[in-house]
């Protein structure tokens, strides 16, 4: 086995075993990394909790829910607003959080009683809002509160309301990926089957393990829309409590992030008989090929392809223009878990790039046999990386970009690589056409900053030079092409809106779409 | 045969994710339904896909059987008895390289 060890963790001599450099003639066979393992003690983890995982991760994105955590503030706090899943009701679940506020004493003497309290005040204060989600944190699971019983007893005390109970405490688990295993299986066990679905297209969906970051849903399911196929619910970015009690109602679920998200297409399918069709919602070619499978799923490629032919042909010469300015770019791939395998092929596919490295925080080994079969040879596959790690590959490797979250994205900074925010995105939605022109434009963007290429000069022992201004990216990116690829008229920059969400969210689709042609089957 | 096997696979390892499911008995269930319709639709023979299930292996499969059509012109060249050895080959090999030889030791979770 290839393994790579750092020279920072030759004292946490485990380590070794979570990280692979794929080398020439190698495969999943024989290389590959440890995963989803508690993290090694001594070893500074970048992971998040097992109640951030269900609650941060799959819980909140539902927008019409009180999401109320009990505990201390702090989990709360540190699980708001920093993941930015949109919704179409004007972000309640974004624009409020809820918390039990548990402090000492409730720990001596309980807090089931102030916790009824608090949900019926939660209510009380918006009574337009009935469905709550509820989760158990460290510090009530280990006084051993039954939130479950108290839930019980709201919701005979009001039966307009429905709650849902989350017991992922943050222990609950290696890392945050324990949630969302957990929550995954408590919403198929309490919840799917409880409310009857409300079909209205011959041709029905359940779009599984897709966040909405920053509009990602909701330029996907354009897509499905212009086909005629109804998305029954989406679990779970912009979707609806109740949309998602009635999961069992679709004929496929078409699943994005099979990490946070595959745990309940594979009880759907065990127990409902619907199939799980893996898509890659990123990319103009695989998306493509998603569409396709999903149009030929119900018998209707060709409207599939009349939308592949529109977006390709509307999106691919602004694509084109960044892969011909980010070729050859060397990336740290460096995610939570999915877009490892996402992005791993088509960035260097389609924009170019080289994957040097890929690394997943909370991924499993799965994750890593789908991100290192996807990359090239020579790649440094890391599991669970600590911060002196990342620091000592990026100062081997010499990224010109990396894609992670805001944490070590701040450390990237710090040694003067650029970072873009594989998480929450930075100038989003980065899934669709237009999307995956916006992803590159940004990374463009980072990689050419006029101020990140100041931020290369060191004032205490650079020349700082005096005799040049203003800059713009286009001076760099442009000074080492041909003049001819620098004015190629088939090639154009992004010419889609500042925020595009709004034109997609506003649009209107043709009600006969969702019917089947007279003779189909 | 090997390296027209290499190709294939390296197709499938780089742009599909049917093969990548999350236990065992899934894996070798996605590898048979996805391939062997595959196999079926290269040598122009019947595929079900009247069931849902059969449907979800079967528009794999049709995308896949295009993919290799289109990028690999050998396969054109090959009668059917010689495509069936071909895809027979790719089929133990994805096994080996999911299944088998994996070392993913989640895949004998029994649980999901
Ligand atoms: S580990 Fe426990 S205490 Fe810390 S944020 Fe997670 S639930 Fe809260």
């Amino acid at each position: 086995m290839p393994h790579h060890e750092f020279e920072c963790s030759t004292t946490i001599p485990e380590r070794k075993k979570h990280a692979v450099i794929k080398g020439a003639g190698e495969d999943l066979t024989s290389a590959l990394p440890e995963g989803y393992l508690n993290t090694i003690p001594g070893s500074i983890s970048e992971r998040g909790c097992a109640y951030c995982g269900a609650k941060h991760v799959i819980g909140t994105p539902m927008k019409d829910v009180i999401h109320l955590s009990h505990g201390p503030v702090g989990c709360t706090y540190d699980t708001w607003q920093t993941k930015r899943y949109i919704s179409d009701n004007e972000n309640f679940q974004l624009k409020y959080t809820f918390a039990t506020d548990m402090k000492e004493k409730n720990i001596v003497f309980g807090a089931e009683k102030m916790l009824k309290q608090n949900i019926i005040e939660a209510f009380k204060a918006f009574p337009q809002i009935k469905r709550m989600t509820l989760y158990q944190t460290c510090a009530s699971a280990l006084i051993g509160d039954d939130i479950g019983a108290v839930a019980q007893e709201v919701m005979e005390e009001m039966p307009e309301v429905d709650i849902f109970v989350c017991n992922s405490p943050g222990f609950k688990g290696p890392s945050q990926s324990g949630g969302h295993h957990t929550i995954n299986i408590a919403w198929i066990k309490d919840k799917v089957g409880t409310v009857e679905p409300k079909i209205t297209s011959d041709y029905v969906i359940n779009y599984v393990g897709e966040y909405n970051i920053q509009g990602d849903e909701e330029i996907m399911h354009d897509y499905f829309k212009r086909m005629g196929i109804q998305v029954l619910s989406t679990f779970t970015g912009n979707g609806s409590y109740d949309d998602l009690r009635a999961m069992h109602g679709a004929h496929l679920n078409v699943l994005e992030c099979a990490r946070s998200a595959e745990y309940i297409c594979n009880e759907l399918r065990v127990r409902y008989g619907i199939p799980r069709l893996d898509i890659d919602g990123f990319g103009f070619e695989p998306l493509s090929d998603s569409l396709r499978k999903v149009g030929l799923f119900f018998g209707i490629e060709e409207r599939a392809q009349k939308i592949i032919d529109e977006e390709t042909a509307r999106w691919k010469p602004e694509l084109e223009w960044y892969k011909e300015r980010l070729k050859g770019k060397k990336v740290c791939l460096w995610p939570g878990g999915s877009k490892l395998w996402h992005w791993a092929h088509v960035i260097h596919e389609e924009m170019g790039l080289d994957v040097v490295s890929v690394y997943t925080k909370f991924g499993h080994q799965q994750d890593m046999e789908k991100g290192i079969a996807r990359c090239e040879e020579g790649t440094l596959a890391i599991d669970d990386p600590n911060e002196l790690e990342s620091v000592e590959a990026m100062l081997r490797l010499k990224p010109d970009v990396i894609f992670t979250g805001k944490r070590p994205g701040e450390v990237a900074k710090k040694i003067r690589v650029p970072y873009l925010n594989a998480h929450a995105y930075h100038n989003g939605p980065y899934k669709g056409y237009e999307g995956w022109v916006r992803f590159a434009r940004d990374i463009y963007n980072a990689i050419y900053s006029p101020i990140h290429q100041l931020s290369l000069l060191d004032i205490s022992k650079d020349e700082i030079p005096t005799d040049k201004g203003f800059a713009t990216q286009m001076m760099f990116s442009d000074a080492a092409l041909s003049e001819e690829a620098a004015s190629a008229s088939t090639q154009r920059q992004y010419t889609g809106k500042y925020d595009c969400v709004p034109d997609y969210m506003n649009k209107t689709y043709p009600d006969e779409l969702k019917k089947k042609p007279v003779g189909a089957h | 045969m090997k390296d027209r096997i290499a190709q294939l696979e390296d197709y499938i390892m780089k742009h599909c994710l049917w093969q990548f499911h999350s236990r065992t008995w899934d894996r070798e269930r996605q590898n048979e339904g996805v391939l062997g319709a595959a196999t079926k639709i290269l040598c122009d023979e019947p595929v079900a896909n009247e069931t849902r299930e059969d449907r979800c292996y079967w528009v794999d499969a049709v995308c896949l059987a295009e993919a290799f059509e289109n990028r690999y012109p050998w396969l054109h060249e090959m009668d059917t008895a010689e495509k069936k050895l071909l895809m027979q080959g790719l089929k133990e090999r994805i096994d080996y390289t999911t299944i088998t030889a994996s070392l993913n030791k989640e895949l004998t979770d029994h649980k999901y």
